[in-house]
């Protein structure tokens, strides 16, 4: 490699620069807020150690519930995203679909619609009367499928995790299918003339070859899992109760307390959290890399 | 060579063409500007509100259209849900992103308050200020400064009831608890909803705790000035947690109906108007809502009754309701002024009292109110008592918590003792965080 042709280090100043005042000096001085007493009631600010995070992980705290269900939601979305993604994804690149573009298209649709708008949508679809749901399913005479959606327990959280996934699924589903256009059809062919099938081919040589893929796509519904807000905000409030409430919903609600450094709190320990979190899986899934 | 010359002219050619685009660009922002000073065409007011904080007959979207035609002034309107506009008007003040106008909920002057004398305009100097009912002003006022404009008289709610239903049925409005319970139980029977209860706006389910302020004062004396003074706790008048346990007891037994969970109070006039409920808790003039939406309905069949839970036969008062209010990092301030003295004129005060049906009355002596011979008659057979949340502290500021606190009550996640014990923390956390001497260690 000619050295003469490299760009010299120091034309990326101007980005780091850019980048350390907006991005990472404020997330220090957040971080550095979490040890304080910082509030909206009062000017003063005191420093007070890590009382902000014991109170986050004392026994019967509200904030561990938050935790909990962050971590459920993220788990529960990814693997849900994934699955479907990559279910719709085989499917829109098999041979025998037509219009597959306009197919593509209709799934992906939700991706570009406001989480707000989904919300209220589905708010009003899930409505245990009037909602389209029960009344489709009375029409149909499955009466006894009919649920309260959205404010019984033990199917809020399902409820709130399927529309996220239908409404993500899309985009993963468009990664996936680039991934997979990507890989050599010689490969198949080869597998196909030593007689293998469909399962066969897609354990061997698909999935394989889109670790890679699959990693980022990892990667990148876990950090939207663990800072998910909008979904819920505009789908239950966090409700019924807290039941839904989220790490994000909580830091909201801090901040609109006037607790300032509570949502700080919380706040560094979701930037933590996902930090470690992110170091992990990439690490654990860069070695698997299939080489080429 | 070529390609260097290229590469160079074309470079030339490119910072040409940004420093045109930079130069008309700031050229075309002064020129904005030069014309917004010779006439106020331009000027667009925000205006942040809940859906409660505004009627929702329009009429202040009307009187903001005629203001424009009369100024040059456009007003916008963001309306957001009830349930999280305490949130968001508090967040978006703190971060310098709020409207130039915004609707919130009075009175201001509580310690639990948001910090109104910060964030808003004073406008004592405006001619209307002089206007406003001073049993009002208190709640719009921070220090003898007033920062607001309100239009709500004072606010009593009363359970609004069907008195056709009843009298079919042989019932009677109830004065009690048990009697309101056997009311409920006679009307479930013959397949109504009795009590309409709705809880995804947030605070209508919180109601039954606080508007029963009278019967709290009369079992405790001086029970406002020792719960502020932290001489005694919310656990320490038993009737509130025999409010929350009758509510629990309510719902457990069909009284809200099935759905109350997922209903929000917009239904209501519905539920009222087509009979599937019988009962509502809401202002007097809130059946003219229904007539406005419903007019084949006849409403005078709707009688009112006060909340008869824990006993209780006091009618709550609550002078504050909401108010405008002027933000102070906005740049259009004597623009924000101008509409409020446009609102305070006396034949537009006049229109915003008949173009909202729900209202009783406007809190400005000069426009006569419109409670009918009966409803005067049962208001002046009763007694009155100020509510709790406009004279104790930290009640209000936490109003929409308590209402997800019941959520959770109602889905069996928490227990009315669990539910006191929350409202309680709460006070407890809010007064530390405010280092009220009161709650000094």
């Amino acid at each position: 490699m000619n050295r003469k042709k490299l760009y010299p280090w120091y034309f990326t100043i101007g980005a780091l620069v850019i980048f350390l005042l907006l991005c990472f000096l404020p997330g220090m001085i957040g971080i550095l807020y979490s040890f304080t007493d910082w509030n909206n009631f009062t000017s003063e600010v005191n420093f007070v150690g890590l009382r902000n995070y014991k109170e986050v992980f004392a026994g019967n705290s509200e904030y561990i519930k938050y935790i909990m269900n962050t971590i459920v939601f993220t788990v529960a979305t990814t693997i849900m995203k994934t699955v479907a993604g990559l279910a719709l994804a085989l499917l829109l690149t098999q041979k025998f679909i037509k219009f597959k573009t306009f197919h593509r298209m209709v799934i992906f649709s939700p991706q570009v619609m406001s989480y707000l708008v989904v919300g209220l949508v589905f708010k009003s679809m899930l409505h245990p009367t009037t909602g389209f749901l029960n009344n489709f399913l009375r029409s149909i005479g499955l009466d006894s499928l009919a649920r309260n959606w959205l404010t019984d327990l033990k199917l809020v959280f399902p409820s709130v995790m399927t529309v996220d996934t239908w409404k993500g699924m899309g985009y993963i589903m468009v990664v996936i299918i680039a991934g997979l256009l990507s890989i050599s059809p010689d490969y198949y062919e080869a597998a196909s003339i030593d007689g293998a099938n469909f399962w066969q081919k897609f354990r061997s040589i698909t999935l394989p070859l889109l670790k890679p893929i699959i990693v980022n796509v990892t990667v990148l519904n876990v950090t939207y899992g663990l800072r998910v807000f909008d979904m819920i905000y505009s789908l239950t409030n966090g409700g019924p109760g807290n039941a839904t409430g989220v790490i994000n919903t909580a830091v909201y609600k801090e901040f609109s307390k006037g607790n300032f450094a509570m949502g700080t709190t919380l706040s560094s320990i979701l930037f933590l959290f996902v930090l470690c979190l992110l170091y992990f899986i990439i690490k654990s899934m860069e070695n698997k890399e299939v080489d080429m | 060579m070529n390609k260097k010359l290229l590469q160079k002219g074309s470079i030339f050619i490119m910072a040409f063409l940004m420093s045109v685009f930079v130069f008309t660009a700031c050229g075309k922002e002064q020129k904005a500007e030069s014309d917004g000073k010779e006439e106020k065409k331009s000027v667009t007011l925000t205006f942040g509100s809940h859906q409660s904080g505004l009627p929702t007959s329009g009429v202040v979207q009307e009187l903001a259209k005629e203001f424009e035609a009369e100024t040059g002034i456009k007003i916008d309107f963001q309306i957001s849900p009830d349930a999280q506009w305490r949130d968001l008007i508090k967040v978006k003040l703190d971060s310098g992103e709020a409207t130039d106008i915004f609707c919130a909920d009075t009175p201001i002057n509580l310690a639990s308050s948001m910090k109104f004398d910060e964030y808003c305009v004073p406008l004592n100097e405006e001619e209307w200020v002089s206007r406003i009912d001073e049993n009002v002003l208190p709640a719009i006022s921070i220090d003898d400064n007033v920062y607001g404009i309100t239009f709500p008289g004072k606010k009593m709610y009363f359970y609004v009831y069907n008195k056709e239903i009843f009298e079919r049925l042989g019932l009677e409005a109830p004065t009690n608890y048990e009697e309101f319970k056997k009311v409920c139980q006679t009307i479930l029977d013959a397949g109504i909803t009795p009590a309409f209860e709705a809880t995804t706006n947030g605070w209508h389910q919180v109601l039954p705790l606080f508007e029963t302020g009278g019967l709290y004062q009369q079992k405790h004396e001086g029970v406002y000035n020792k719960l502020n003074a932290n001489e005694m706790d919310l656990k320490d008048i038993p009737e509130l947690l025999t409010i929350i346990q009758q509510l629990k007891e309510c719902a457990e037994l069909g009284y809200f109906g099935k759905d109350y969970l997922s209903n929000s109070v917009e239904n209501a006039k519905e539920a009222i108007a087509t009979e599937k409920a019988a009962m509502f808790i809401a202002e007097a003039a809130w059946r003219n809502e229904i007539k406005a939406d419903y007019p084949d309905f006849d409403i005078d069949k709707l009688g009112i009754f006060v909340m008869p839970w824990g006993d209780n036969q006091v009618i709550g008062v609550n002078p504050a309701s909401n108010a405008y209010f002027i933000n102070k990092e906005s740049k259009h301030i004597d623009e924000a002024r101008q509409f409020f003295e446009f609102l305070a004129r006396p034949e537009n005060l006049q229109k915003r009292l008949e173009g909202q049906p729900g209202l009783s009355e406007v809190c400005w002596p000069e426009i006569p109110g419109r409670y009918s011979e009966e409803d005067q008659a049962y208001i002046d057979t009763h007694d009155k008592a100020q509510v709790v949340q406009v004279a104790v502290n930290y009640i209000d500021s936490q109003w929409m918590d308590v209402g997800k606190d019941l959520e959770s009550m109602y889905t069996d996640a928490l227990t009315p003792e669990g539910v006191l014990d929350i409202i309680m923390n709460r006070r407890h956390e809010q007064a530390k965080l405010q280092k009220d001497p009161a709650w000094a260690e």
